[in-house]
């Protein structure tokens, strides 16, 4: 890329679901001059958006996997990745922002801080991300853009300060006031390409002047130039702007945007914002491990001259083969040459680099620091880092998290059965949240993620993209056992008839423990020799995946061994390991094993009048009611509810409310099932084990 | 330590029983203190006792988020629990799980028939059946007297106990001819409970003192002490 470093914005567009990101980041591709026409998300000439690029998506109305793309705006150069909006697929979410430099937080006017926008504001915050807040829909009816910015505040806890003003509202949306520049801004034309700059309205010229204040209030916090400049009542454009900056990257400050991109409305502003106020490559800091180093933690340089160190954050099996997208952190990388993947050791060729605009591509010969680019024909799983073999550095990892629902899978035939193969060999190496493993038992493949809708969706596309027709089973939670005592065992392994013999015995005892498994060697005198200490650590750990209750893997348990004894001639590491299982099976019944469920936290949204319906249905679901908060006619409902009783939820929510709520969850902890419940569970397994 | 001496050693119990040993059931109860002195911590305490006792609370916070006021529950617990040397903390906190519910609302919106309307649907929903409602941060400055009234009255029909906290500010010395001071001295006769937080002259703690008390639990002049550093209510 020839544009210098600091006109370069790697950029994520994120927000809760329907908040209109998909059409905002149609409208800057229209206004960059990368399409040339205008598709609506769901329109009715039936293209879609240019960002939904998965035939799924389109079908949806929401976006899946996040397409990159490039675009440049006056003498920025733009990488934007389109994010999903459900908690689903967060892991998207999560491996676009670690990848960015900022962000633009899209929030609907009329719906506000909703509990997707605030899942994704904690991402950002883990992640470090500068950003912008827009106000998008300002033309809904019931648009109330102060109010949203009030929620930014208080929801967010975010330093959110308007830098424009909408001009009138709902219909009567006619343009936006810019603060910064006391302008009042006109988007003319059929698609609002042609910018107009007027003085504010005179109505308005006192509710700008109060805001303007306000800004500068907030703003010049961050610039003593511009504090003494408005002291004096001097201040400039450029003055704002840097303050604005500086605020901005320090993540103490987030301005806020209005507009409507469906209405064509404050793109362009925003595009001018994403220059202006977010970071360029070398603003961020970013840290690589050095793994020659003991992993010591080392600050990337983004010169384009030094040793290539770039993340592959995302792998597509797209028509033009496997395309591999990695963001550079420092070097070039050049096609033709040669890189290393530090996880494997592997090097690989560079074929072909091409950068991506959604489903098309552009090929290019190099790709300097701080770019996004997509590789073909590159091996690698999510999340490898990429060097020229002159160092070995690896991006620091991400924090993945666990499945919490599978289901089954059952290919109709051959043919399907290869093709299933091919899509989840794919579909693991694009998504470390979603696996896929053979129960032993009873031969079914079975799939597991983070709902319903995220197996929903790669069940869909293994019959669209791979044309494997599947039997689904149900959705099965992901249980765990755990033991809720302490309980002692002393078991011997003794199999001393013909041939050469077995001896082992082992003492000690379980207990509860806070993390998943620990093992405590307190032998004394050797009663158990040294050598034979870690076959009784591996002993127990077998004994972990399968609990005696259900057979769902055991988590929580410190196996302490005290005390044992051994054979002269028939101990050995598979007897000790023999002893150790059977030491397990038999103080693991008597610590009084339970069945642990998944718990998510749910939140569920719409108009107040339902908020009884909404409480009830969560109660009745076993769920425990956190809180309600209530805002004008709007209430949002937080709880936590086992995952078991959340399948179908949306369709009853859906019936309840009229269609006029939605909830989102995510994993949250795991708890005890109850003993009713649990002794429902484990009769179901005792059935499905007969069958 | 475990839950029962718990709630036998807690120094709020004095409210749950008259002279005669009957246990409370109705009462208007108000905390008042300077901005920052821990009021929030004290109402989270009465409702921690109550749902010690098997009772369930409904948490009103009038303009604060919801997290914010889980944190205070989450962190009074830690507090408790630590001080306390719990043997099973976790049991404690899946009680107040169960038995509390917090509502916020924004101050304009928070009435007697929006609050009788959610109290009735939670009974009707069967998620919440509360004996006890603490309102933190209800404008008493902007309410007037027929607002307190109607709560007192909610109070009535529905058998609760309401405990409220108000903000007393520095420069408004008006006080009421029972010691009860602005924004609260002209309702103070819809109050049964009144207690004030003060600093203890030359000492960093704080004390809680008992300025009314109608319903025969506590004489008026007891007093409690606050830790200043954590807000939990101690024997003075």
């Amino acid at each position: 890329m020839s544009t210098s470093l600091d006109k370069v914005r790697n950029i994520g567009i994120s927000a809760h679901i329907d908040s209109g990101k998909t059409t905002l980041t149609e409208r800057i591709l229209y206004y960059t001059q990368r399409i040339h026409a205008i598709h609506e998300v769901r329109g009715k000439d039936g293209v879609g958006a240019k960002m939904d690029s998965m035939e799924l998506e389109r079908e949806r109305g929401i976006t899946i996997c996040s397409a990159a793309t490039y675009c440049s705006w006056k003498d920025y150069a733009i990488n934007i990745i389109d994010t999903p909006g459900h908690v689903d697929f967060t892991i998207e979410v999560e491996r676009a922002l670690r990848v960015l430099d900022g962000a633009v937080l899209i929030l609907c006017s009329v719906g506000g801080v909703q509990s997707q926008s605030i899942t994704v504001n904690r991402q950002m915050t883990r992640y470090n991300v500068p950003r912008i807040a827009f106000i998008n829909k300002c033309d809904r009816t019931g648009a109330n853009p102060g109010r949203v910015t009030a929620q930014l505040r208080e929801k967010l806890q975010l330093n959110a300060i308007a830098i424009q003003l909408p001009i009138g509202l709902e219909a009567d949306m006619e343009g936006i006031i810019d603060l910064v520049t006391m302008k009042a801004v006109y988007f003319d034309g059929d698609n609002g390409d042609v910018i107009r700059e007027e003085e504010i309205p005179a109505a308005l010229k006192e509710e700008a002047d109060i805001a303007r204040e306000e800004m500068l209030d907030a703003v010049s916090m961050f610039s003593d130039e511009l504090m003494e400049a408005v002291l004096e009542g001097t201040p400039t454009v450029e003055m704002i702007r840097d303050a604005i900056r500086i605020g901005t990257l320090k993540l103490e400050l987030t301005p806020v945007m209005v507009g409507s991109a469906y209405k064509n409305k404050g793109v362009q502003l925003l595009l001018n914002a994403v220059g202006d106020y977010l970071p360029c490559p070398t603003d961020v800091k970013n840290i690589a491990l050095d793994l020659d180093n003991k992993e010591a933690e080392v600050q990337v340089s983004n010169q384009p001259g030094d040793p290539l160190v770039a993340l592959a954050f995302k792998l597509e099996d797209g028509r033009y083969g496997q395309l591999t997208y990695v963001r550079t952190y420092q070097g070039t990388i050049k096609k033709g040459e040669t890189i290393v993947n530090t996880r494997t050791g592997k090097k690989v060729k560079v074929g072909r680099l091409v950068r991506m605009h959604s489903d098309e591509m552009e090929e290019i010969d190099e790709s300097g620091s701080g770019d996004i680019v997509a590789l073909f024909g590159i091996d690698c799983a999510s999340g490898d880092t990429f060097t020229d073999g002159k160092i070995n550095y690896s991006m620091s990892s991400m924090h993945i998290p666990a499945p919490v629902i599978s289901l089954a899978v059952t290919p109709v035939d051959n043919k399907a059965q290869g093709n299933m193969s091919k899509a989840l060999n794919r579909f693991t190496k694009e998504d470390p949240t979603f696996k896929t493993f053979m129960d032993e038992e009873t031969g079914e493949t079975i799939i597991s993620g983070m709902g319903e809708l995220h197996l929903d969706v790669y069940i869909e596309r293994m019959k669209r993209e791979y044309g494997a027709e599947l039997k689904v089973g149900a959705p099965q939670v992901a249980y765990r056992e755990t033991i809720t005592q302490r309980a002692e065992f002393n078991y011997t392994h003794k199999k001393q008839t013909g041939g050469s013999g077995q001896y082992g015995r082992v003492a000690g005892f379980l207990e509860p423990f806070e993390g998943e498994y620990e093992f405590v060697d307190a032998i004394v005198g050797g009663t158990i020799p040294r050598e034979f200490i870690s076959a009784c650590d591996k002993g127990f750990q077998k004994s972990m995946p399968k609990g005696a209750l259900t057979e769902a893997p055991i988590t929580g348990v410190r196996v302490t061994i005290n005390d044992g004894a051994s054979h002269a001639v028939d101990s050995s590491d598979v007897a000790f390991q023999l002893a150790a299982i059977g030491a397990f099976r038999e103080g693991y019944l008597k610590a009084s094993p339970v069945l642990m469920e998944p718990i998510m936290k749910v939140s569920a949204e719409g108009p107040t009048e339902f908020q009884g319906a909404i409480m009830g249905s969560l109660n009745q679901r076993r769920g425990m009611i956190i809180g309600t908060s209530e805002e004008g006619n709007y209430t949002v409902v937080d709880a936590e509810v086992p995952l078991s009783e959340m399948f179908g939820y949306s369709t009853i929510l859906r019936s309840l409310t009229q269609g006029k709520a939605e909830f989102t969850m995510e994993f949250s902890v795991y708890r005890q099932v109850p003993k009713a419940v649990a002794e429902t569970v484990i009769q179901e397994r005792l059935k499905l084990k007969k069958k | 330590m475990q839950k029962d001496d718990l709630i036998a050693k807690n120094p709020l119990r004095i409210f749950a029983q008259d002279g005669a040993g009957k246990e409370i059931t109705q009462r208007m109860g108000l905390v008042m203190a300077r901005a920052g002195l821990g009021k929030t911590a004290i109402l989270v305490q009465i409702a921690l006792d109550n749902i010690l006792r098997g009772r369930q609370v409904l948490h009103v916070s009038v303009g604060a988020s919801l997290e914010k006021t889980k944190v205070w529950y989450d962190d009074i617990l830690q507090d408790i629990a630590e001080g306390a040397k719990l043997e099973r903390p976790q049991e404690i906190r899946d009680a107040v799980m169960r038995n509390r519910l917090i509502m916020t609302f924004k101050e304009a919106e928070f009435t007697r028939p929006k609050l009788e309307e959610r109290l009735n649907d939670l009974v009707y929903q069967n998620v919440l059946r509360p004996a006890c409602v603490v309102v933190d941060g209800f404008d008493f400055a902007g309410a007037g007297r027929e607002a307190v009234a109607d709560i007192r009255e909610l109070m009535t029909v529905m058998d609760l106990q309401f405990w409220f906290s108000a903000v007393i500010h520095r420069e408004d010395n008006r006080v009421s001819a029972a010691g009860v001071p602005a924004p609260c001295h002209e309702v103070d006769d819809l109050f049964d409970t009144v207690m004030l937080v003060n600093p203890v002259t030359d000492s960093p703690s704080l004390s809680l003192d008992v300025i009314k008390d109608a319903t025969g639990c506590v004489k008026p002049g007891k007093a409690l002490t606050l830790d200043p550093s954590t807000y939990l209510v101690k024997k003075a």
